[in-house]
């Protein structure tokens, strides 16, 4: 049978058969993607049935077996709260977080306009300066830090730690912010310098609100850094008073811990609470700021 | 009129207009310098700083009572190659980091493929997603428990085969940097399939429409078109999970907190161990240094071929 490859409706409708084979299987294919995804989130249910649980339930039921009742994870929260001083260090990892992240953002903000929006001899050496601070691996900073801070009395501080969280979040929002001021067209601010606004005024005021999204993603990128953090405050700050969470919940889990996994997971959940949520709430902005760190 | 057009062109005016906008220029960039201040100070003070100090420890000889004041030359590097705690240690980073691009890259890859066009795409993404959420001192704390005798991957194994297994995976030295790294892959490789699955969808349908009419198996179609368009993003995830993979600290500490030779688990932990538990502080900074020196160029050498491979493809 001779084809006429020239007819539209003869073509058009085999690519609508192909189209609909595909889909058919991938219809199919959805069944060893949720036995994958079973597979995958099985940690995540052994999370959620260990903090039901009590110590002796835990020992005596098998690890993925369903608890008694939900009435345990109460006694599990209050005895990971005392035993760790959770409350204490959530609120101080909540507060380097928030107040570091607040600020290195504004910083690095602050810069980007300087570098894009005005004269700047030099800006480009500027830039590679600070873009250094991404270079290094952490492990370089430890040491010195450790004795700079012993000797400046920055040691086991919350501002000192704070200093830290800063100077260490500048760099990448820096490199992100940059390239989004640089694409606001220079008319915005040039007319409002004409009306004769100060430069901070036109840096708070045009630039900022134009690119807010990329800075709400980035602030949430280095709040969860911060959060997430255990390298810098088991060395810089492990005092009861200023330790972060994450160096808590590590002081409850180990060899020479005496409690039962259903209380050291029930910590691990509770240190994950905020990113989680702020992950839920924000997800529109934590994508965009995952695809932020590719480009 | 002419003599007016030359006294405006003349040498001595062009000076003084090119002066006036350097002035200009100047006192732009004095204004300027207010706005970049805060985060050139805290970037030279906090990361710069310690940086150059850190190599300049690592030639010192580290005295119990004297300090760090007596140069030691190239002593603590030459230790390096003497101590097996090192070779080991540096043997275990790059299977990490082998390791750490590999399989999230073909796992996540495949994951990418089989969501690209089936329903609840996004529901699958975020499922998948959701490891990345928690925090890495989280995830090393229940994966520890996975991973005890008594554990999860444990019982799963006895209901599976009937017999009783408690085999303690990171106490072993044969199976703790593999269950590390499983762990790696179990959290980062949502972040890796989110990034692939963004590069599938940039791709132009036409020429894969094109392909398939024409009679190119799937196979093909993927090799000549949807790998050299996708190459860019496969760079890209690839120097995310280098990087990774040279500096992981968090899952090994909490994971591998009773492992005896934990120390040799990769260089970051060794590292560690040696300053902050061994107390030798100039010997943890050569390390260090031979760290960074290791990820510096890892990281130009990748930079270089994203740069051939971006340019290839405009």
């Amino acid at each position: 049978m001779a084809v006429d490859i020239t007819d539209r409706q003869f073509i058009s409708g085999l690519i609508e058969k192909e189209r609909k084979a595909q889909r058919v299987g991938g219809r199919w294919l959805v069944v060893p993607i949720i036995v994958l995804a079973i597979a995958y989130l099985t940690p995540l249910y052994y999370l959620f049935v260990t903090v039901f649980k009590t110590s002796t339930e835990y020992a005596r039921k098998g690890v993925l077996e369903l608890p008694d009742s939900l009435g345990p994870i109460i006694d599990n929260t209050i005895q990971a709260w005392t035993i760790a001083h959770l409350g204490e260090a959530a609120l101080n990892s909540f507060s380097y977080a928030l107040v570091g992240g607040v600020l290195a953002v504004a910083f690095a903000a602050a810069a980007a306009y300087g570098m894009t929006r005005l004269t700047l001899i030099g800006a480009n050496g500027w830039f590679m300066l600070i873009f250094t601070g991404t270079l290094f691996p952490f492990q370089m900073y430890l040491v010195p830090l450790l004795f700079g801070y012993q000797r400046l009395g920055l040691i086991n501080s919350w501002f000192g730690m704070l200093l830290l969280y800063v100077a260490i979040c500048i760099p990448f929002p820096l490199l992100v912010l940059r390239n989004s001021f640089a694409s606001i067209t220079k008319e915005v601010d040039e007319a409002a310098r004409i009306e004769g606004a100060s430069e901070w005024r036109v840096f708070v005021s045009m630039i900022v609100p134009n690119a807010i999204g990329p800075m709400i993603a980035l602030f949430l990128l280095q709040f969860t850094f911060i959060w997430n953090d255990l390298l810098f405050s088991s060395i810089l700050a492990n005092g009861i008073e200023v330790r972060s969470i994450m160096v808590a919940l590590q002081s409850l889990q180990g060899t020479y811990s005496t409690l039962g996994p259903n209380v050291v997971i029930t910590a691990a959940l509770i240190s994950s609470i905020p990113t989680v949520l702020l992950f839920i709430a924000l997800r529109k902005y934590f994508m965009a700021g995952l695809q932020l760190g590719t480009k | 009129m002419v003599t007016a057009a030359s006294t405006l062109l003349s040498p001595a005016v062009l000076k003084e207009a090119r002066r006036r906008e350097r002035r200009a220029a100047w006192a732009q960039t004095r204004i300027a310098w207010l706005f970049i201040a805060p985060a050139v100070i805290m970037v030279t003070v906090f990361l710069l700083t310690p940086v150059v100090f850190n190599v300049i420890l690592s030639f010192t000889k580290w005295q119990k009572f004297t300090g760090l004041d007596q140069f030691a030359g190239f002593n603590n590097y030459a230790r390096l190659f003497r101590v097996p705690y090192f070779s080991e240690a540096l043997g275990n980073t790059a299977v990490w980091v082998v390791g750490a691009v590999i399989f999230p890259l073909a796992v996540g890859l495949g994951l990418a493929l089989l969501l690209r066009n089936i329903p609840f795409q996004e529901t699958f993404k975020s499922l998948f997603f959701l490891p990345r959420v928690l925090a890495p001192t989280a995830v090393g704390a229940i994966w520890y428990y996975v991973y005890a005798p008594h554990g999860v991957l444990n019982s799963a194994v006895s209901n599976l085969t009937g017999t009783p297994f408690d085999f303690g995976w990171l106490y072993s030295s044969a199976t703790v940097s593999g269950s590390v790294i499983f762990t790696f892959v179990w959290q980062t490789l949502g972040i890796t399939m989110v990034l692939l699955l963004l590069g599938l969808a940039a791709i132009p349908k036409d020429p894969i429409e094109a392909a398939r009419v024409d009679g190119a198996s799937s196979g093909q179609i993927f090799r000549h078109i949807i790998w050299p368009l996708l190459l860019p993003t496969v760079l890209v995830v690839t120097i995310l999970n280098v990087a990774a993979g040279f500096t992981t600290f968090d899952l090994l500490w909490v994971m591998a907190g009773d492992y005896p030779g934990k120390r040799t688990l990769s260089l970051a932990v060794y590292m560690y161990y040696e300053s902050f538990s061994n107390g030798a502080w100039a010997y943890g900074s050569a390390v260090a240094v031979v760290l960074g020196a290791m990820v510096i160029l890892v990281s130009a050498l990748l930079a270089l071929v994203q740069s051939r491979v971006t340019k290839n493809i405009r």
